[in-house]
């Protein structure tokens, strides 16, 4: 087991659903965990598909929260969307996107593949130094309330299992084949340096 | 390190520690601070150890330098902790230390070289990270710092290779992090271009273009070689069949970051690419696979961004359409300038590529004069490798007719794997231009690229036969050191026009004797060789084919002599081995090896084992499971035999020892597997031995109750104990049994096994069952006592916990013969005692009284009554039997003081003309009901039995109250009868003073009741008693005065009647109680004022109970006349 907790951060697109589930369930368990998302910027539904909620990343969760309680009460605290805001701005202020963030990690999950890509992008074009390596894992996560739980729980899971690993990157294959095989998903991951 | 965390690291350190410098030490200096944190660090724990050792740093590199050099021992001795954490922060220390302050490199790089042998591979993790920084600084140093000790470089040149050697490490982290070493070694060890695509950071570090050609040690053309090697090495690595997908992945991004920071290996990358691609390793999963892809496509778009890639677009843009991205995408990604050139090569493949190298060359003599020449080396190394495969796919083009191709495709149909492996899967892209001149070209070339990967084709024939040339040539050059050894390297790339590299060939048909040729002669490293061996046996496919030519089989007689030696020498350092702390490894391999042979070794090993079970059930514990393991891994699972022999030893072993007092014996039951019928019969053996009977039966008990699937079986083998000859067995196993029997599953089993045990008891000769199982006994022994017992021990033990069975009891007594019927009866009592009278099934045992068990059912009521009286319910039950149905008197005996008068009136001629000894037991009885607190038969009266003066003579009643008095406690009639004798026999009284004076000495009074007769008895008989009153203590004395405080007069008087010298012999105390008219003695609280009630009621009561004491006393006289 690493003497030093796990550094774990968890990215999807918004940092707003899939990421901050999982991050309320990773620090409730003890672990070192931030959240993230990759996407331009905060994208929440809207009155129709075409027409999402729009945010950057400098708004806040309550801010977010009190335009949409002005813009349609019923209808968001309907599809949960304000039920989320409220429990995100109790975690943290704002979402923050994975490529502002300069600080290290031990294990980066992501929750689509495209978050996946976008990560591995990023890390790749960031300069090599100190070489330390990181993990990255893709779960695949539907985006949706009930999906981003049950996902959370997965993600938790897998941290739990590499955490109590004697040696993370030693086990770390076979760990993620077996859980691959309990949770009928298929995990990208793969490794970068800093 | 991190930087990026070190530099946080120090930020929040520092601050922790400045904020405390203003609390605490103010005027400490800097130096002084550093000492008393190092105290501190090393009494304090780990997590604390860190944070004092980080201020430490803190202050010693970053506020004051200049005490680095007074401290660094002390930090260094930190290398020792026990703490992975506190190992690992050394390695940060010297890290930081050395960029501070290269030079300190020269005392320090022996340490890091000892962390890198540390035993955690996250300590040799951190330790790899470091020297891929310091290896550029040991490079720097050695360069500019003129007294720099070439050992040191030797030493850090010796840790390289050792990384390098990692890469062949079990521990994939180790691996992982040895490949980062590599690439980071590869760009130092090979020169920057003004093409390279350095970042920033590294903008500084040295590279093998800023190395002089005229160092003293430093050799230009030695780092260069081992550069090439370094490739050379990771390239080979990254072909190995059974690479795992992280490290696959991570020598991906390597080989990445080398195309781009190095151009010159642009080709060696692509190539490697391109091979990957084809020869995904078999070994990954799907989603490895996916990964893995991923990471290529991912790596191969980086490296066509760079403008270097322009000689090999043709091929990035195959793989990458081919691993799914688009044309348009790839475009994008594709540089614009080189846009218009890369037509040029994209389509003809072999020809293109040819044109281009020409070109390339001609542009490679343009850059002659220009200061960095090593441009030219890499077309040139792009035409070696590229030309291989391009010769064999230019040769297999025209084979490829439609006739060879089916042929080809059928033959291979053969050797083609039953599922599809998930690299084929993924890669797999319908050919949607089959036939075409172009299709055909491609799969030619994907030919040739398999072909020459396993060594094969006319290309690669070509180009060894170039090498050779090549060497010679270099072999020439080389003589002089002080040549510039690209020259020669152009030289070969011209002479050759597209013959292999230098450089850095693939491992393929790369030729050893190139650069070691030359490195012999000029520089007789060490080092260098132990690279040699390793680099062509690393990882290659072809080699392990190789090995099986090269070696010969052993004989038979070799193997088994060579196995029993080696086995011989693991068993033989147990004590070596337990020093070292790999005991659990001599363990393992004991137990594989031994299962895997046959016979002697399996007991040469288990007779090792019980030598000293103790010390070594560890390895007994490990060579059964490995004999289980064995056995369910055959397929069809076939004997048990091994691993029964296997238990059955270690089990006899143990049994067979005589002092084994600790737990191995249950241990090893209970933690084996299996327990196979043999094993059983030494868990029997083991419980009838009397002094483990304990501990074998608790084993039997936790196997009763864990192993459910054959709990019956072992249930067994208990309850055949429960009837052992031997005591101690027999009644440790009834007691296991009784509280098994609460278990409702076992039941059942347990009360079967018992109740076919009494049935024996019917047939007319014991069961041979009954015998131990070896003794020889003829059928038809008769039933003896012993016999009748152990046939019942079990029902017995179980019958005060189960009532029901009584009824069976009764069936089988009745049919049984009479010698056994006795002995029923004798083993009973206990268990019949212990159902006790109000059990509802004895209840109606009496009620039925099977015909033919009515001594049984007599037996049964002596014994519940035998002690205590006996309850209404019972005496119904008997009442009902003895007039409804058996009218047998003996019935009543038993419950005769719970019947009422008139029937015991009625019964009493029936009794009397019993057997006396029967009539003793009923006097008893009613005797025995006088002691009990239940009764008020304490006022007696006789008058029944005294009204026969003829029988009751005044001799009669003298024995009768010498007898009652001798009784402890006193009987509380006794004065009752002392009073009414005295009544019929006046002349008697001199004897009742006696009596009285003897119950003074037995201190009557402590019996309120006999006590309240005594004085009665005293006020009868005065003035005789007036001696025996003086005889009593004061208090007491008082106590009669309180009753009858007419007695005091009367008794003064008679004192003073006394002569004085009489009167003297009466103690001052009496005198007092006697004179004592106005201060009355208090007596103890009696509760007198209750004594006339009481009184009263009995003599009320007394019609009733008389009858009973009546009664008694004609038994009682009845006996004694």
């Amino acid at each position: 087991m690493p003497a030093h907790p796990l550094r774990v951060a968890v990215v999807c697109s918004s940092n707003q659903n899939r990421s901050m589930e999982a991050h309320n369930i990773l620090s409730k368990r003890g672990f070192d965990v931030r959240s993230f998302g990759t996407g331009t910027h905060v994208k929440l539904p809207g009155p129709a598909p075409d027409k999402p909620n729009i945010f950057d990343f400098k708004t806040t969760y309550e801010q977010m929260y009190n335009d949409l309680v002005r813009k349609d009460k019923e209808l968001y605290t309907q599809n949960g969307i304000l039920h989320m805001l409220d429990r995100n701005k109790r975690i943290k202020t704002r979402p923050e996107r994975f490529q502002s963030c300069k600080e290290q990690f031990d294990l980066v999950i992501t929750c689509e593949e495209r978050v996946y890509d976008q990560v591995l992008e990023d890390l790749n074009s960031r300069e090599q130094e100190s070489l330390q390596p990181v993990h990255v894992i893709n779960v695949d996560i539907q985006d949706n309330h009930e999906e981003a739980t049950l996902g959370a729980f997965l993600i938790c899971e897998l941290c739990q299992c590499i955490q109590h690993t004697d040696d993370m990157e030693n086990e770390m294959d076979e760990l993620l084949q077996e859980f691959e095989e309990k949770s009928h998903r298929p995990f990208l991951h793969t490794v970068c340096f800093y | 390190m991190a930087s990026g965390v070190g530099e946080q690291a120090h930020g929040s350190v520092a601050s922790q520690f400045y904020s405390n410098e203003e609390e605490t030490a103010v005027d400490m200096t800097t130096s002084e601070k550093v000492v008393d944190l190092l105290n501190q660090a090393a009494l304090i724990s780990t997590e604390e150890k860190l944070i004092v050792l980080k201020q430490v740093q803190e202050l010693i590199i970053n506020k004051d330098p200049s005490l680095l050099d007074n401290f660094l021992d002390e930090i260094i001795a930190f290398q020792t902790d026990k703490s992975i954490e506190v190992r690992k922060f050394v390695i940060g220390f010297i890290e930081e230390a050395c960029k501070r302050d290269s030079e300190l490199l020269l005392r320090l790089i022996a340490n890091l070289n000892m962390l890198m042998r540390d035993e955690s591979v996250n300590v040799v993790k951190k330790a790899i990270l470091t020297l891929t920084q310091l290896y550029k600084v040991a490079l720097q140093v050695s360069l500019s710092v003129s007294d720099m000790q070439e050992a040191c470089w030797d030493m850090m040149t010796q840790i390289k290779e050792d990384v390098l050697a990692l890469l062949d490490s079990d521990n994939d982290g180790v691996r992982t992090h040895a490949i980062k070493f590599t690439e980071s070694l590869i760009i130092t060890l090979s020169p920057r271009t003004p093409d390279s695509d350095t970042p920033k950071k590294q903008e500084g570090d040295i590279s093998l273009d800023k190395i002089p050609k005229d160092h003293t040690y430093i050799r230009y053309d030695t780092l260069c070689e081992e550069g090439k090697l370094a490739l050379e090495q990771l390239l080979k690595f990254m072909v190995h069949p059974a690479i795992s997908s992280i490290n696959l992945t991570t020598a991906l991004g390597s080989l990445a970051t080398l195309a781009r920071q190095r151009p010159m290996f642009m080709s060696e990358v692509v190539q490697a690419y391109e091979t990957l691609h084809a020869n995904l390793p078999p070994t990954l999963a799907k989603s490895q696979v996916s990964s893995v892809r991923k990471n290529l496509k991912l790596h191969l778009v980086s490296v066509l961004k760079h403008p270097s890639s322009v000689d090999f677009q043709g091929q990035i843009s195959t793989l990458l359409l081919d691993l799914g991205m688009s044309q348009s995408e790839i475009t994008r990604c594709t540089p614009a300038t080189v846009q218009p050139r890369k037509r040029l090569h994209h389509e003809p493949y072999v020809e293109g590529k040819r044109i281009k190298m020409e070109a390339s060359l001609v542009e490679d003599d343009e850059d002659k004069e220009e200061p960095a020449p090593v441009v030219t080396t890499k077309p040139s190394s792009s035409v070696g490798t590229q030309s291989a495969i391009d010769l064999t796919a230019e040769f297999l083009l025209p084979l490829l007719t439609p006739d060879n191709v089916a042929n080809l495709v059928l033959i291979s149909m053969v050797y083609l794997p039953e599922v599809m492996p998930a690299s084929f899967q993924a890669t797999y892209t319908p050919v949607e231009s089959a036939g075409t001149d172009a299709q055909i070209k491609h799969l030619a070339r994907l030919m040739a690229t398999q072909m020459t990967g396993a060594g094969l084709g006319p290309g690669l024939e070509l180009c060894k036969a170039r090498d050779e040339e090549v060497k010679e040539e270099y072999g020439g050059a080389g003589e002089s050191s002080s040549k510039d050894p690209l020259i020669i390297r152009k030289l070969s790339a011209v002479s050759l026009g597209q013959a292999i590299s230098v450089v850095g060939a693939p491992a393929a048909y790369k030729s050893p004797i190139t650069e070691e040729a030359p490195q012999i002669k000029k520089f007789p490293e060490p080092i260098l060789p132990t690279t040699q061996p390793k680099a062509p046996g690393a990882s290659g496919r072809k080699k392990v084919f190789k090995l099986a030519d090269v070696v010969q089989p052993f004989s038979e007689a070799q193997i088994e002599k060579l196995t029993n030696m080696a086995i011989k020498r693991i068993l033989q350092s147990e004590k070596v081995i337990a020093q070292s702390g790999m005991s659990h490894v001599r363990v393992k391999l004991l137990a594989r090896l031994v299962t895997q042979f046959e016979g002697g070794k399996k007991n040469d090993l288990l007779q090792f084992i019980l030598e000293d079970m103790r010390g070594r059930s560890e390895l007994a514990f490990s060579l059964l499971y490995h004999e289980y393991n064995e056995y369910l891994s055959q397929q069809p699972p076939s004997s048990l035999d091994s691993y029964e022999h296997c238990l059955y030893t270690l089990l006899s072993g143990l049994q067979e020892k005589p002092e084994q007092r600790d737990g191995l014996f249950t241990k090893l039951v209970l933690e084996a597997p299996v327990i196979t019928d043999s094993a059983l019969e030494v868990i029997q053996r083991y419980c009838e031995d009397e002094s483990r009977v304990y501990l074998g039966m608790s084993t039997l008990k936790e196997l009763i109750l864990k192993r459910p699937s054959r709990q019956y079986q072992y249930l067994n083998v208990l309850l055949n104990l429960s009837s052992h000859e031997k005591e101690k067995v027999r009644s440790t196993a009834l007691s296991f049994i009784k509280r098994m029997y609460e278990k409702e599953h076992l039941k059942d089993c347990i009360e079967k096994f018992a109740l076919t045990y009494m049935q024996f008891l019917v047939h007319p000769n014991p069961p041979s069952l009954l015998f131990g199982a070896g003794e020889d006994t003829e059928v038809a022994a008769p039933w003896t006592e012993e016999t009748v017992r152990q046939c019942l021990y079990l029902y017995l033990s179980l019958l005060p916990l189960n009532h029901r069975l009584v009824h069976e009891l009764a069936a089988v007594y009745t049919e049984a013969i009479a010698d056994i019927k006795r002995s029923v009866l004798r083993v009973i009592e206990q268990p019949i005692r212990g159902m006790g009278m109000s059990s509802p099934d004895l209840l109606l045992l009496v009620e039925n009284c099977p015909k033919g068990a009515e001594t049984l059912v007599t037996r049964c009521l002596h014994i519940l009554t035998d002690k205590v009286p006996p309850s209404p319910e019972l005496v119904e039950r008997v009442r009902d039997l003895y007039h409804k149905r058996v009218p047998d008197v003996r019935f009543l005996i038993p419950v005769i003081n719970g019947l009422e008068k008139n029937e015991v009136i009625q019964a009493l001629p029936k009794l009397i003309k019993l057997n006396p000894i029967v009539v003793k037991e009923v006097f008893n009885r009613l005797l025995g009901t006088q002691h009990s607190n239940t009764c008020l038969f304490s006022c007696a009266s006789t008058n029944l039995c005294f009204g026969e003066k003829n029988v009751y003579t005044s001799e009669v009643l003298a024995v009768v109250m010498q007898q009652l008095m001798e009784q402890t406690p006193l009987p509380i009639l006794l004065m009752r009868t002392v009073i009414q004798s005295l009544t019929m026999y006046p002349r008697l009284a001199g004897f009742v003073m006696n009596v009285l004076a003897r119950l003074i000495l037995k201190q009557v009074w402590k019996y309120p009741k006999v006590w309240e007769g005594f004085v009665k008895c005293c006020q009868r008989t005065k003035p005789q008693s007036y001696n025996v009153l003086l005889q009593l203590p004061p208090p007491q004395l008082a106590s009669v005065f309180e009753r009858c405080p007419e007695m005091r007069e009367p008794l003064l008087q008679h004192v003073h009647s006394f002569t004085p010298h009489q009167q003297a012999h009466i103690p001052v105390s009496i005198m007092a109680v006697l004179e004592a008219n106005s201060r009355k003695p208090e007596p103890e609280p009696q509760p007198e004022l209750h004594h006339p009630e009481i009184i009263e009621e009995r003599e009320v009561c007394c019609n009733e109970t008389e009858a009973w004491t009546d009664l008694l006393f004609c038994f009682a006289m009845y006996i004694r006349v």
